[in-house]
C-alpha cells in the first residue's frame, strides 16, 4: 500500500471540493473493494476522501418510487423494499457475506472494480488499470470472464449483483458535481471497454454518486434474481439474471431481462425481452427468452460454458415468476 | 478413564474468547516489522535492483537483497532445506513470487509500503507455465534425499495380465494445483539474545525446524529455540522452514531488534507450498467374475525446474485391493513453480481419487455394485510386505456405512434417481492410509499439589492433540484430566513426533503414555518404600492409581493421594520421560488406517452445481481417544476434501504460470452452506499390535477417498464422469 492523504468531509459540498481539487483523489465509503485494491497497489490515490460522514444514507419513499442514499448499506432490511422490488433485495442478499453487506454501500457497489485476475494482480498487463498496456487476459485464463460486450482491449466482468437488479428496474444514479446534479440511467453508468478500457464509468471528474432512484413501475413487484456460482454462497456470479415481467390479461406487456457476471457492465438482454412481449408467460416463451438472452454472445473456448449458464439463469428466473 | 470420553478441547475457551495467542499475536519490546518483496516474473534474472527509495522511506531500518545479504552457512542439501537454494541466493529467478528483498521498518505498514518501493529491472525469460507444457520434460525423478516410495515397479507381469483380462479400462485423471489455504498466514518473530536466537514460528515441527535454522545461520542447534504454540491451520504448509523464517532471523540480527514477519495472503498462496498438478493414467483389467487382474498407474506431476519432487499418488495402487499384478511409474516434469509441500493427504489424496474412480468405472463396466467389487478384491495381507494387516476392519466399515447411508436404495445405473428438479446420485469409495511413525519423547510430571503436567514439543495445529495427550496422561497417572496441564510447541520441551503425517496419536501419544506410566510407577515405588505410607511394603505392581490417589488394587480403601505422598517426602514433584520407538510395532503385521465414504449428491438439471447433501464416513483407526475431537477432525477432513473435489483450483495464467487466484475470495473453499449432513462413525477395535494404547492416526485417512466418492456420486446422478478435478459447473453442462 502507498501513502495517501486522508480526508473526512462533513458535507457534500466539502467532499466535492476535496475531490475536485485533487486529480488523484479516490472516494472511500464501505471500502470493501477499495481497500483490497489499495493494498495490492491496483489503485494508488494520493488523496482518499472518506464520505462515511455525509448524510447520504437511508431510503426516501415517494409516489414515484424510492430514493436510496449512496451510503445506504447493502444489508438494508426494509420490508417495503422487499415487497416493492423483490429483485433488488434478492440481488443484495446474494452478494458477498453478511459482514461485507453490513459495510458495503450502494454507491460503492455500483462503482466497484471489475473482477478479472489480470486487473487485480499488478504483475500482469491491464489497460483498464494502466492505459495502453494491453490485456494479459486475452492470452490468459478467461474462464470467469465476459462473453458479452468485451473488446480486444478488455474481457473483464462487472461483479455487482445489485447493479443488475437496478438495471432491470430502470433505476437512475444521481450524481452531484461542481456544475450541479445529473441523473444517469444505471444502464449508462458503466462504459463498455472498447479501446479505452480505463474509462470505466460515465462520472465526470469531481462528481460524486449521492443516490440511486428506483422508479415505481408496473413490473417491479413481479421480479426476481437468480445467481449461479461455484459454491453455495460468498462467490461472484458465473452468471446471474434479474428479470421483471408486467402482464395484463395473461399477456406480457413489458419485461426486463438483465444479466450479471457475463459482461464488463450489467447486461441488458433486449432480445430476450422482445421474445417475451406480447406472449403468454409459459414454458415455450421462457424457452424462447432463454435462448434469445444469448444473442450476441461472443464466448471464448474457455468460457463458452457461460452461454449455457445464461440460458439456465434466465430460464430459472422466469420460471420462478411463473409460479408466483 | 479419561480416554474414550468426549472431552472438549482444553484450549477451546481461549479460542472462542479470543484469548488464545498465535504466533503473530506475540509481541516483544522493541519489536519491528519485516515485509517481503516478491518477483513479478516467473523466470529470468534481476538485472538491477534499486533499493534507494525503499531505504529512504519513513521508518525503514534495513533493506536486504541478494547483493547485501549475510552469508548463509552449510548447504540446502546438507540441511534438507525445502528448496535447493537459500533465500536471496543470487540474481536468478526460478518462479513467480520468488522473494527478492526483505524490508525492515518500524511498523508493518511502513515495511509493506517500502517493500513496494523496491524497483527491479528484470531480464525475463519464457516460463514453463503448465504441466501440459512441461510434459516433454517428463522424466524419472532423481531423489534429492533417500527415496520415499518406489517410482518404478512391476509385479506379476501387468502387461500380460491386462492383455488377458476380460475387461480393460484406460483412464486419465487430473488434479490441479491445490493450496493448503490455512486461515493463519505463515509468520515468524525472530529475537536474538547475544549469540542465541529464539524464533516464534507457525510450525508443525519445532524440532525439525531447529537444525535447519541453526545450520543456515551457522549456529549450534542448542543456540536456537523454536516456539510454536497454537497454529491456525496448517495441512502440511507448516512442515518446512520457508524463506521468510530465515530472512526474519537475519533481519533481526542486522537491526538488533526483534523482527516480526507475517507473510501476506498472496504470499501464503505462492511461496509456502501447494500440491502440484498431477496427471494420472490408470489401466485396469478385471475378469467377468470381478477379480482384478492388473492395474498400471503412471503419474506425472509438476516439479520446480531446479529439483525433482515426486508426488506419491501411486501410494494406494498396490496396497488397497487384491491384484494379480501391478505396475507403477512415477515421473516429474519441470515447471517454473514455487516449491510444493506435503499436503493433506500426501499421495493418497490424489491417488485415491484416481484409484477410487477407476474402481467405480470398472464396477459399471462389470455391472457390479461398487461395494461388491471391492469386497471381491478385499486384501487381508499387505501384498508387498507379505504381512497381514493389523486392525483392518474395512469390511465392517462397508457394512456400517452402507447401513447408515441407505445404500440399498441406490439405483443400479446412472441417471435413474430424480427428485423434482434434482438429479440424485450415490457414490462410495474406500479409504486407506499407511500408519506412519516417528521417534517421540515426552515428560510427565506429578506435582505435590496433586496435579500433573505433560511436556512434549508437539504444536497444536487445530486437531485437538493438546486434549488427547492430556487424556492419555490423565489415565496413565490416574489424575483427573482437569488437573493435568500440558506444555507444548517449544524446542525446550522433549522432542515429539512432528504434528504431521497422522503421527501424534500413535507416536507422541505413546511417548506420553509411557512417561505417565513411569511417573506413576515411580510414585508407587516411593510409596511402598515409605514406612509412613499406607502402601508400605506392597509390591509396586499391586499399586493402582485413580482420581489422584494411589491405592492397593486388592484393597482399594488402602491408599493415599499423590499430594500426601509427595509432601510427606518433601518432594516437589516426580518427573519421568517416555520414548516412542518407531520400530516398536509388532513386526509380524502391516499397519494402516481404513475407512469407507458414502456420498449423496444432488444436481439441479438446469443449473448444474454439485451439492453434497449427505456424506457418511466410517473409519477403522483403532481405539478412539476422544470421540468429540475425532468426529470433529473427521468432519473437517471430509469438508477439506470436498473442497478439493468440487472447487479448489489454484488457477494459473497459461503464459506465465503465475497463480491468478491467490486470495480466499478467488480460491474457493467450502462455505458452511456447501456442507450437507456429515455422519461420522468408527468401527472401534483397539490395535495393540500397533501401539500400546491401541490408537492409530486419524487426521489423514478421513480425507482419503472423498474425492472419488463424490465424483462417483456425480456420475451416478447424471452419467457424466469427471476425471479432472475440481468438478465445477462447466464440466457438467447439458449435452
Amino acid at each position: 500500500m502507498d501513502t495517501f492523504e486522508y480526508k473526512r468531509p462533513g458535507t457534500v459540498r466539502e467532499a466535492l471540493r476535496l475531490i475536485a481539487t485533487h486529480p488523484d483523489a479516490e472516494i472511500i465509503a464501505g471500502g470493501t473493494d477499495l481497500v483490497t485494491l489499495l493494498r495490492d497497489r491496483v489503485r494508488t490515490p494520493a488523496r482518499l476522501v472518506d464520505i462515511n460522514g455525509l448524510p447520504l444514507d437511508g431510503l426516501r419513499w415517494s409516489r414515484d418510487g424510492v430514493r436510496i442514499g449512496a451510503l445506504c448499506r447493502n444489508a438494508v432490511d426494509d420490508p417495503r423494499l422487499a415487497a416493492a422490488y423483490p429483485v433488488l433485495v434478492r440481488a443484495l442478499r446474494s452478494g458477498a457475506s453478511p459482514q461485507i453487506r453490513n459495510r458495503a454501500t450502494f454507491g460503492g457497489n455500483l462503482l466497484q472494480g471489475v473482477r478479472c485476475p489480470y486487473f487485480r494482480l499488478p504483475e500482469f498487463a491491464c489497460g483498464r488499470r494502466e492505459p495502453g498496456t494491453g490485456c494479459a487476459a486475452i492470452e490468459g485464463d478467461g474462464r470467469l470472464l465476459g462473453i458479452f460486450g468485451t473488446s480486444a482491449a478488455c474481457i473483464a466482468v462487472h461483479p455487482s449483483d445489485c447493479a443488475v437488479a437496478l438495471l432491470a428496474l430502470d433505476a437512475t444514479v444521481v450524481v452531484e458535481g461542481a456544475r450541479g446534479t445529473r441523473r444517469i440511467p444505471v444502464g449508462d453508468l458503466h462504459r463498455l471497454p472498447g479501446d479505452t478500457p480505463h474509462v470505466e464509468h460515465a462520472l465526470r471528474d469531481g462528481e460524486l454518486v449521492v443516490a440511486v432512484e428506483v422508479p415505481a413501475s408496473p413490473f417491479a413487484a413481479r421480479s426476481t434474481y437468480v445467481k449461479f456460482r461455484e459454491r453455495a454462497s460468498y462467490a461472484f456470479a458465473l452468471a446471474s439474471a434479474a428479470v421483471a415481467v408486467h402482464s395484463e390479461r395473461g399477456v406480457v406487456r413489458d419485461a426486463r431481462v438483465c444479466l450479471g457476471g457475463v459482461a464488463p457492465k450489467p447486461w441488458r438482454a433486449h432480445t430476450a425481452e422482445s421474445a417475451l412481449r406480447g406472449r403468454r408467460l409459459d414454458a415455450a416463451a421462457i424457452e424462447a427468452a432463454a435462448e434469445a438472452a444469448t444473442a450476441g454472445a461472443a464466448p471464448r473456448p474457455d468460457n463458452a460454458y457461460k452461454v449455457e449458464l445464461v440460458r439456465g439463469v434466465v430460464r430459472r428466473a422466469l420460471t420462478e415468476l411463473l409460479v408466483k | 478413564m479419561a480416554i474414550g470420553r468426549p472431552l472438549s478441547r482444553v484450549e477451546a475457551r481461549d479460542k472462542v474468547t479470543g484469548a488464545a495467542r498465535y504466533t503473530a499475536d506475540t509481541r516483544l519490546p522493541g519489536m519491528v516489522y519485516a515485509a517481503l518483496m516478491s518477483s513479478a516474473v516467473s523466470a529470468g534474472r534481476v538485472r538491477a535492483i534499486d533499493t534507494a527509495r525503499a531505504e529512504a522511506a519513513p521508518g525503514v531500518l534495513a533493506v536486504i537483497t541478494h547483493l547485501n545479504r549475510p552469508q548463509w552457512h552449510s548447504t540446502p542439501a546438507a540441511l534438507r532445506y525445502v528448496e535447493t537454494r537459500f533465500p536471496l541466493a543470487d540474481e536468478h529467478i526460478h518462479h513467480h513470487g520468488q522473494y527478492l528483498a526483505v524490508v525492515v521498518a518500524g511498523t508493518r505498514e511502513q515495511a509493506a509500503h517500502a517493500a513496494g518501493l523496491v524497483a527491479v529491472d528484470y531480464e525475463t525469460r519464457p516460463a514453463v507455465p503448465t504441466l501440459d507444457a512441461a510434459l516433454p520434460d517428463a522424466h524419472q525423478p532423481v531423489w534429492r534425499f533417500e527415496p520415499e516410495f518406489p517410482t518404478l515397479l512391476a509385479l506379476g507381469d501387468p502387461e500380460a495380465r491386462l492383455a488377458a483380462a476380460d475387461v480393460r479400462l484406460d483412464l486419465e485423471y487430473r488434479t490441479p494445483y491445490n493450496s493448503h489455504a490455512p486461515m493463519e498466514p505463515n509468520a515468524t518473530l525472530a529475537h536474538w539474545d547475544g549469540g542465541s536466537l529464539t524464533v516464534h514460528e507457525t510450525s508443525q515441527q519445532v524440532h525439525l525446524d531447529r537444525p535447519v535454522i541453526a545450520g543456515a545461520l551457522g549456529l549450534p542447534p542448542d543456540r536456537v529455540r523454536v516456539v510454536s504454540t497454537l497454529v491456525g491451520g496448517a495441512f502440511g504448509n507448516k512442515t518446512a522452514v520457508w524463506a521468510h523464517t530465515l530472512l526474519a532471523a537475519v533481519a533481526a540480527r542486522q537491526v538488533g531488534r526483534p523482527v516480526q514477519l507475517v507473510v501476506t495472503r498472496k504470499q501464503v498462496f505462492t511461496c509456502h507450498g501447494h500440491q502440484p498438478p498431477i496427471i494420472q493414467r490408470l489401466r485396469v483389467g478385471a475378469n467377468r467374475d470381478g477379480t482384478l487382474q492388473a492395474i498400471t498407474h503412471h503419474t506425472v506431476n509438476g516439479t520446480p525446474v531446479l529439483f525433482d519432487r515426486p508426488e506419491a499418488a501411486i501410494s494406494p495402487t498396490g496396497t488397497v485391493y487384491a491384484l494379480r499384478s501391478v505396475g507403477v511409474r512415477v515421473e516429474v516434469a519441470g515447471m517454473h513453480m514455487p516449491a510444493p509441500a506435503t499436503m493433506r493427504t500426501p499421495g493418497d489424496g490424489p491417488g485415491m481419487f484416481a484409484v477410487g474412480s477407476a474402481l467405480d468405472e470398472m464396477a459399471y463396466a462389470l455391472e457390479l455394485d461398487p461395494i461388491e467389487l471391492r469386497r471381491r478384491n478385499h486384501l487381508a495381507v499387505h501384498p508387498l510386505l507379505g504381512r497381514p494387516w493389523s486392525g483392518k476392519q474395512l469390511l465392517e466399515c462397508y457394512d456400517v456405512g452402507a447401513e447408515r447411508f441407505g445404500w440399498e436404495r441406490r439405483a443400479p445405473r446412472p441417471r435413474m434417481m430424480r427428485d423434482g428438479a434434482d438429479w440424485v446420485g450415490f457414490g462410495m469409495s474406500s479409504a486407506q492410509r499407511l500408519e506412519h511413525h516417528a521417534a517421540a519423547r515426552a515428560a510427565v510430571e506429578i506435582r505435590d499439589d496433586g496435579s500433573a503436567e505433560v511436556r512434549t514439543a508437539a504444536p497444536e495445529i487445530g486437531t485437538g492433540n493438546l486434549t488427547t495427550l492430556t487424556q492419555i496422561a490423565a489415565d496413565g497417572t490416574g489424575i483427573a484430566p482437569s488437573q493435568v496441564d500440558i506444555r507444548s510447541g517449544d524446542t525446550t520441551l522433549p522432542e515429539s513426533a512432528p504434528t504431521s503425517g497422522s503421527r501424534t496419536t500413535g507416536s507422541t501419544g505413546t511417548a506420553v503414555h509411557l512417561a505417565a506410566l513411569r511417573a506413576r510407577q515411580a510414585a508407587a515405588r516411593l510409596a511402598v518404600a515409605d514406612p509412613r505410607s499406607p502402601l508400605h511394603g506392597l509390591p509396586a505392581e499391586r499399586v493402582g492409581a485413580a482420581r489422584g490417589r494411589l491405592y492397593d488394587v486388592d484393597v482399594p480403601r488402602r491408599g493415599e493421594t499423590y499430594r500426601d505422598l509427595l509432601r510427606r517426602n518433601g518432594r516437589r514433584s516426580i518427573v519421568e520421560q517416555g520414548f516412542h520407538d518407531p520400530a516398536g510395532a509388532d513386526p509380524r503385521f502391516a499397519y494402516a488406517t481404513f475407512g469407507a465414504h458414502f456420498t449423496e449428491v444432488r444436481i439441479d438439471d438446469t443449473l448444474r452445481r454439485v451439492r453434497v447433501t449427505r456424506h457418511v464416513g466410517v473409519f477403522a483407526v483403532g481405539r478412539v481417544l476422544n470421540p468429540k475431537t475425532a468426529r470433529n477432525q473427521a468432519q473437517g477432513g471430509i469438508i477439506y476434501a470436498l473442497g478439493g473435489a468440487l472447487m479448489e483450483d489454484l488457477a494459473t495464467d497459461p503464459v506465465t504460470g503465475r497463480f491468478i487466484a491467490p486470495a480466499l475470495t478467488d480460491y474457493h473453499v467450502p462455505v458452511n452452506a456447501d456442507v450437507g449432513d456429515i455422519d461420522v462413525s468408527f468401527v472401534e477395535e483397539p490395535d495393540y499390535n500397533a501401539h500400546p494404547l491401541g490408537a492409530k492416526g486419524l487426521g489423514e485417512v478421513v480425507a482419503v477417498g472423498v474425492h472419488a466418492s463424490i465424483a462417483n456420486a456425480v456420475y451416478h446422478a447424471i452419467g457424466i464422469r469427471v476425471r479432472d478435478l475440481p468438478i465445477t459447473p462447466d464440466k457438467l453442462l447439458r449435452p
